[in-house]
């Protein structure tokens, strides 16, 4: 359902070119759980940018869903990334004016439901998150593994096929980071594709693929993460 | 999808530059629509006719001096000879100019009697002519005859027994009866002394533009028996300049006298008015100061606010937003704030217009005043925040992944 292929990706500033991502190669089926690691600066974040449309890329094909996205123009890709994408973000990124409800509430609101389906939605996906109690909190009134927890609330409220997140126990101590982990699992068991940043090799093999990228593409594929990998 | 809801509730949570620029909008539009109404009330006083020929009248002052001058003889002499000029319609003597800014006003009353209270008026004296040299249009009645003018003294303190006075002037007289049948009534000067109203005409200007009784004046059939007396020329359309300068050549060549003072309406309009044409000039400058002023504070808290938020702009846009929800969003978000402020500045622009009516005895503004200038502010605020509204539409959705 995720197909890349020979994805290029190139950040330009005055001084220096930035090879980010080089001839990426990656296919991603409906409902794997797939771990992504690899050294810093190797591309992850990029291409999960990609993946998600975040940022376009400079050559190669991406097919989502078994459509070439490449052409879309600023508005589609919000419209899509809206209807098919949810984000989890190392840092939560909930916005801190706004209490849990209305948080989940953001991207329910850029897709147009009713005030009543918004209301069914963010209930049900607070609830699935274990904070249903909590709906009238700001996110500075939470602890990060808590905040974490109504982020993915957020992803999952809009029912996307597919899940994008980006090192999302960066910030938490193990024993939050496996809590969560453990919801991801869930989420993914009902149905939804994950893909998963991560530099901690534990979580990564709990996925149900691994990949490793180096230098901007995708070197090893593995269904168990080797030991090399775990200590690079 | 107006997020109206959430956009309050965060805006609640960053009262104090919201609150500010409300408050902001709130004074500006206290200031401005009082200036307006202002503005617009002196604009028509300046536009409001006097009743005479302005464009074609002039007057000019004679002053006697020496042992041979005769004031009736001279003033007889002058009149015969400025009617006579080919050109002019019409000349009287006369003691007062309307709109000029100086001369008489007296009191009327219906009643006889210290206890009553009379309605202030300007004194013109004229004879005959006074009609025509005004151009003023006799509306019921009828104009006074050569044989009702007297001459007045300078020791006189008496008064003609006929008047004719403007019709504004017999409204206020008698507020319940039509203008017309005031004509034969009998009317008290100085508490106690009877007139009788002659006539009524259209309109004359009393000499101060600024009186409440503007629109009040009689004609009084007398000539003033004086050595320094003044003369009011009404032209053929087009020959005023011309005239001005053989009537000044013509009385000058009578050496017992000194001629000055030669005035053009127009010019003694444009000075009388000259105090309204400076307000609305000062009041025109702070309008579009306090435009520009209160335009900066909503971009400058707008920018402020961008800024502020570009990790969670970035957000929005990686959680679906489009550029035109961003946009919205600020747009919306100044419409509330705008919302506030003009409910706040509706109340302050009427209680400073309350003020200013008391103070400076205006008239209060007209209800519509209040809308209008609501619905200005509110567009004022969504063309300012504008440009930094824009701005955040080019924050990048990959700010959500790219920054902590
Ligand atoms: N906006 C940008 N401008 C220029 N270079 C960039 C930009 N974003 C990323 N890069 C570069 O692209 C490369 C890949 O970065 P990326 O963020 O994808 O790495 P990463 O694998 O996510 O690293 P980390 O594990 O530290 O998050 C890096 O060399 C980075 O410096
Ligand atoms: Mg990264």
């Amino acid at each position: 359902m995720l197909t890349m292929t020979n994805v290029k990706k190139v950040f330009r500033t005055d001084l220096v070119e930035t090879h980010a991502l080089r001839d990426f190669n990656l296919q991603v089926d409906e409902g794997e759980f797939v771990a992504v690691t690899g050294p810093s600066g190797s591309g992850k974040t990029t291409f999960l940018n990609i993946a998600g449309m975040l940022e376009t890329f400079n050559g190669g094909t991406y097919q989502l869903d078994g459509k070439d996205v490449s052409h879309l123009n600023d508005n589609q890709r919000s419209r899509l990334r809206n209807e098919k994408i949810g984000f989890i973000f190392q840092s939560y990124n909930l916005i801190p004016d706004l209490n849990l409800f209305d948080n989940v509430d953001v991207p329910l609101r850029y897709r147009g439901f009713d005030a009543k389906t918004r209301k069914q939605r963010i209930e049900e996906s607070l609830e699935i998150v274990g904070l249903a109690n909590r709906m009238k909190h700001l996110p500075a009134q939470l602890s990060g593994g808590q905040q974490q927890r109504v982020a993915i609330a957020r992803a999952l409220a809009g029912k996307p096929r597919f899940l994008l997140a980006d090192e999302p126990t960066g910030n938490l101590d193990s024993e939050m980071a496996q809590s969560v982990m453990e919801l991801l699992k869930n989420i993914n068991k009902s149905g939804t594709t994950i893909v998963m940043v991560t530099h901690d090799p534990l979580l990564a093999k709990q996925a149900t693929r691994n990949i490793f990228v180096k230098d901007g593409q995708v070197s090893e594929i593995e269904d168990v993460i080797p030991m090399h990998v775990a200590n690079a | 999808m107006l997020e109206l809801g959430p956009i309050f509730r965060a805006l609640l949570r960053n009262k104090v530059g919201a609150v500010l620029i409300a408050i902001q909008v709130a004074f500006t539009m206290a200031i401005i629509v009082n200036s307006v109404s202002i503005i617009y009330e002196r604009s028509q006083e300046t536009k409001r006719p006097s009743g005479i020929d302005e464009e074609n009248s002039f007057f000019i002052n004679s002053s006697g001096f020496g042992t041979n001058f005769g004031a009736k003889a001279t003033i007889n002499k002058d009149l015969e000879d400025l009617r006579a000029l080919p050109g002019v319609i019409d000349a009287v003597q006369i003691n007062a100019i309307p709109v000029s800014g100086g001369g008489w006003s007296m009191g009327l009353q219906t009643e006889p009697g210290a206890e009553h209270d009379g309605i202030g008026l300007a004194v013109y004296m004229v004879d005959e002519h006074g009609l025509g040299a005004l151009d003023v249009e006799l509306l019921a009645g009828e104009n006074f005859t050569a044989s009702d003018i007297r001459w007045r003294g300078n020791a006189e303190s008496s008064w003609p027994d006929k008047i004719i006075i403007t019709q504004a002037m017999a409204n206020r007289l008698f507020p319940d009866v039509d203008y017309a049948q005031t004509v034969g009534k009998t009317v008290y000067i100085n508490d106690n002394e009877p007139m009788i109203i002659s006539g009524i005409i259209d309109k004359l200007q009393a000499p101060w533009v600024g009186w409440n009784n503007v629109e009040n004046a009689m004609l009084s059939p007398e000539y003033l028996e004086r050595d320094a007396v003044r003369y009011f020329i009404r032209t053929e359309p087009g020959r005023r300049d011309e005239l001005m300068k053989t009537v000044e050549e013509m009385l000058a060549q009578n050496k017992e006298r000194v001629i000055d003072g030669m005035r053009s309406i127009e010019y003694v309009r444009e000075r009388s008015y000259r105090s309204h044409t400076a307000m609305i000039k000062i009041l025109t400058t702070v309008i579009i100061t306090l435009t520009i002023v209160t335009s900066l504070g909503i971009v400058g808290l707008a920018s402020f606010s961008v800024n502020r938020r570009k990790k969670q702009i970035g957000i929005r846009r990686a959680l679906g937003a489009t550029k035109r929800d961003v946009l919205r969003y600020f747009m919306v978000e100044n419409f509330l704030i705008s919302t506030v402020g003009v409910v706040l500045g509706a109340c302050l622009t009427i209680g400073l217009n309350i003020v200013l009516v008391n103070a400076l005895s205006l008239t209060p503004m007209d209800w519509y005043y209040i809308p209008i200038g609501m619905l200005v502010l509110c567009l004022i605020g969504q063309i300012a925040v504008f440009g930094p509204a824009k701005r955040a539409t080019n924050i990048a959705p990959a700010t959500a992944t790219r920054t902590v």
